[in-house]
């Protein structure tokens, strides 16, 4: 498929370039699992106190905050439209997008993928794996595929939420701080959504749905079978999410005005 | 008949809110706001014909941009109808921007940090391009745009002639059938201008290239169009062959006397009463310059009974430019026999 071409296309090139400027590349990557030690710690200070949380073990948490760093990455290496209205609508960058023969959105997804994000599928994997021995957790032969599925489901969660934010911006280029509050409501989903009260249980599982990229795919792998419903429903979720935001920026674009008028 | 560009009564309103004076009038535009909409291009109707070069002028604000930004798929108009090489541009936007190459002046398509020739590369990818064709074809247009030795660097350490040129370059990668340039040579040395207009004419010779240039200098415009459309707040106040608006409104000459003493307009009028002759000031009271027909017989004539009755310092015949039949133009608003 020629998408997949110019993909590792850009990807050569982009790698090409990060090289070149190895010394930023190392700080990015060391500042990254500093932020990912910082909440890890945060996890540990918690349970210093309590040893459950409405149910849920210190490890089970730890675990949790590990596989969300996963679909987290992938996010963050793809999805960098936090400053889109800025940089392609104030500025004007989308008149270029929108004058070469490739869907604008994946145009944008070339050109601001930070691949050195990827480094946190390794740092969630360990934490996984060792927060998975100290639960004494097995996996089945096909636990890797439904990891995948689970992982690309709670990233289309967050890719959907964030393009459909953006999209905003073909409308209204007017500064918001809406895309911080996201992120920052984004990390809630993070820790089980059985320790918050119902409105925002319901908020995190069905209008912003974030617990759907920790909580509840993880509830798959520690056994949790209470929760099974809503980990084989992730998918689902991701591609509906998703989809409604590739519906709503295809609107959007059609309502660009483009710069200086 | 086949137009490459078929567009008619063409509009695009923008509307934007204005905002009230005052921390009350901030309070009142929370609930109700005053919206005003702007109409930047009124229903314009325009063919252009394959092979065709066409200037495209008119001042800031008269709806140029806008013009190209719809034609080129990048705004959906407001109504009218748009057919550009056979599709309707902001529908069919993937397949139809492959037809087309796009040069902003202001804006970059190439990447910043990487080098001119990995930008080729990409966009080679990007539009797909054979690399047969790719090899034969670019090599011709480096050569004749110079830009061998530039291939190595960044784009971010060209000067904006070096960058123009590569930018021209790569909206020639996929060799469309289209051409549209929005200010292609703003501020560039004429060297720079010179290399470009024969780029542009060459691709025109041998492929047939239909371009739609956009542009402040005037120059330009002389050097590769035929015919030119102008624009006056959204709408074509001329479409027509350039040679027709110099002959309706650049018939006359002019004459530029530096005088050896002071004269005035009264004693100059005089001395060419038997002629139609308008006398203007230029910097002090020894600089004149006289409009006339432009007739041998007359010129000669006024420049004889002047020399004969006033000593002379320098003195100048001149065409009247196309830029001040334009400025003629859009002040008075109106075109003879258009």
């Amino acid at each position: 498929m020629s998408y997949l071409s110019i993909f590792f296309q850009y990807a050569g090139q982009y790698l090409k370039t990060r090289l070149t400027y190895r010394a930023d590349m190392l700080v990015e990557i060391f500042s990254d699992l500093l932020f990912q030690a910082v909440n890890l710690i945060f996890i540990l200070v918690v349970f210093g106190h309590t040893s459950l949380l409405s149910g849920w073990s210190k490890d089970e948490m730890v675990f949790i905050y590990g596989f969300f760093l996963v679909p987290f990455a992938i996010f963050g290496a793809f999805f960098n439209i936090w400053d889109f209205t800025d940089r392609y609508i104030v500025k004007g960058e989308m008149d270029r997008i929108l004058t070469r023969p490739i869907h604008s959105l994946f145009q944008i997804i070339l050109e601001r993928m930070e691949l050195e994000s990827l480094f946190g599928v390794i740092t969630g994997l360990g934490i996984m794996f060792y927060s998975g021995r100290q639960l004494g957790l097995s996996l089945h032969w096909y636990d890797p595929f439904v990891f995948v599925v689970l992982v690309a489901g709670g990233a289309l969660v967050y890719a959907g939420i964030f393009v459909a934010l953006a999209s905003i911006g073909f409308w209204s280029d007017s500064k918001t701080d809406i895309m911080p509050t996201m992120y920052n409501i984004g990390n809630y989903g993070r820790y089980p959504v059985n320790i918050y009260n119902r409105i925002i249980r319901y908020v995190l599982t069905w209008i912003l749905p974030f617990a759907f990229v920790g909580v509840y795919p993880s509830a798959y792998f520690l056994g949790r079978d209470e929760w099974y419903g809503y980990a084989f429903f992730t998918p689902v979720i991701g591609v509906i999410f998703f989809g409604l935001s590739v519906v709503l920026w295809n609107y959007g674009v059609t309502k660009y005005r483009g710069a200086g008028n | 008949m086949d137009y490459i560009i078929d567009v008619k009564e063409l509009r695009k309103e923008f509307t934007s809110h204005s905002s009230r004076s005052g921390l009350k009038g901030a309070f009142r535009d929370l609930f109700t706001r005053n919206y005003t909409i702007k109409t930047a291009v009124d229903d314009i109707s325009l063919q252009i014909k394959k092979g065709e070069m066409v200037g495209y002028i008119g001042e800031n604000g008269a709806g140029k941009s806008t013009t190209i930004k719809m034609l080129t798929g990048i705004l959906t108009p407001t109504s009218g109808h748009v057919r550009v090489n056979g599709m309707n541009p902001h529908k069919d936007r993937e397949q139809f921007v492959r037809s087309i190459g796009v040069v902003f002046g202001q804006r970059s398509q190439l990447w910043w940090d990487i080098a001119v020739q990995e930008s080729f590369r990409l966009l080679k990818k990007v539009y797909n391009v054979p690399d047969d064709f790719y090899n034969t074809h670019m090599a011709d247009v480096i050569e004749t745009l110079a830009i061998e030795p530039l291939l190595d660097k960044p784009v971010r350490k060209l000067s904006l002639g070096q960058r123009m040129r590569c930018e021209l370059a790569a909206a020639l990668i996929h060799n469309p059938p289209l051409l549209f340039l929005d200010e292609p040579t703003i501020g560039l040395d004429v060297l720079v201008k010179l290399k470009i207009r024969e780029l542009l004419k060459e691709i025109n010779a041998k492929y047939g290239t239909t371009i739609l240039l956009t542009t402040h200098d005037l120059s330009d415009i002389e050097a590769l169009c035929e015919r030119v459309i102008m624009l006056d707040e959204g709408k074509i106040i001329y479409d027509g062959a350039l040679r027709q608006l110099r002959e309706n409104w650049g018939e006359g000459k002019q004459i530029q006397f530096a005088f050896a003493e002071e004269a005035t307009h009264t004693e100059l009028q005089s001395l060419t009463h038997d002629h139609l002759v308008v006398w203007e000031q230029g910097s002090n009271a020894s600089n004149w310059t006289a409009s006339v027909e432009n007739n041998e017989d007359i010129i000669s004539s006024v420049i004889g009974q002047v020399v004969g009755a006033k000593k002379i310092a320098d003195l100048k015949i001149v065409e009247i430019t196309t830029e001040e039949i334009i400025r003629n133009i859009y002040e008075e608003g109106v075109i003879r026999n258009g």
